[in-house]
């Protein structure tokens, strides 16, 4: 077999391309936030959906209405989540990284607690 | 007008329906979507290369067969499965724009292939050698090829992370 230059050319730039891509930025969800966890309660405006690349529910916090972006759906089911189980108009309090864009009311969630119910979303970055 | 058929979308019996396939639903039918481009581009990319050039040993209308035929199923593939993976969320992409690069794109890359098609060097491609003109005329099909799908796919990728 003939070996082209070009290709081991190619070959190490795949590579040296793959090598910088850290894995806090590999996953496109974490990226945009900010570094420090931030803690909010509010009152469920629209309840956990499952659909989608990603979890989501809304809240209510002071006149602010946040997306919360949970997990990939298996995973948030893996949490303990599930569609309807908690309700709009409860009160929650849940903790993640907001968007690094202050304007926008956005936040990756980690946790979310609802009564005596605790979700441990993402238990690795508490 | 994109807006309001976005959320069209979302709240058609399409949506309704994807939505509620379970957790796995939206991977899997991202999956389908990535076999498809697969398809679709890794069969492109071997034409267009020929076209412009490569391999040259490799008679033309032997490659342009298969590709051609790979190239549509991986884009009926990418179709079927991408509608559905819209509209899922379509409403949350109203304000994203790597969808209006992405789908103008699309359009640009299917005007070009039908223009080529229809030119006489592609029909001429299969029964005889081509002249010069002719291959030249292949040539920026092709260049004109790479550079629309891979503006379609480049944007479609960034969707995610805008």
């Amino acid at each position: 077999m003939r070996h082209h230059p070009a290709y081991f050319g190619a070959a190490a730039l795949l590579l040296a391309t793959s090598a910088t891509v850290s894995p806090a930025s590999a996953h496109h969800g974490w990226a945009g936030q900010e570094e420090q966890v931030t803690a909010l309660t509010g009152t469920v405006v629209e309840g956990v959906s499952m659909s989608g690349p990603h979890a989501t529910m809304k809240i209510k916090s002071g006149n602010d209405i946040w997306d919360l972006t949970l997990a990939p759906p298996a995973r948030a089911a893996r949490a303990g989540l599930k569609e309807g189980l908690i309700p709009v108009g409860a009160t929650v309090t849940v903790r993640g990284n907001r968007n690094s864009d202050r304007g926008r009311h956005e936040m990756k969630t980690i946790y979310i607690k609802q009564g005596n119910a605790e979700y441990h979303v993402y238990p690795d970055r508490e | 007008m994109i807006a309001h058929f976005l959320i069209w979308l979302e709240a058609s019996p399409l949506g309704v329906f994807t939505r509620s396939l379970g957790v796995w639903s939206y991977g899997i039918i991202n999956l389908v979507h990535i076999l498809g481009i697969v398809m679709l581009f890794g069969a492109i990319l071997l034409l267009d290369l020929r076209l412009l050039g490569l391999w040259r040993s490799v008679p033309l209308a032997a490659l342009s067969r298969p590709t051609v035929t790979l190239a549509m199923v991986g884009f009926v593939v990418a179709v079927a499965s991408g509608i559905p993976m819209l509209a899922v969320k379509a409403g949350d992409y109203s304000d994203n724009p790597f969808l209006l690069i992405k789908f103008p794109a699309i359009a640009l890359a299917l005007v070009n292939v039908w223009l080529l098609h229809r030119s006489k060097a592609w029909k001429a491609h299969r029964g005889r050698a081509l002249v010069p003109h002719e291959r030249r005329r292949l040539a920026l099909g092709a260049s004109l090829s790479l550079a629309f799908w891979l503006t379609a796919i480049t944007s479609g990728r960034m969707i995610g992370y805008w």
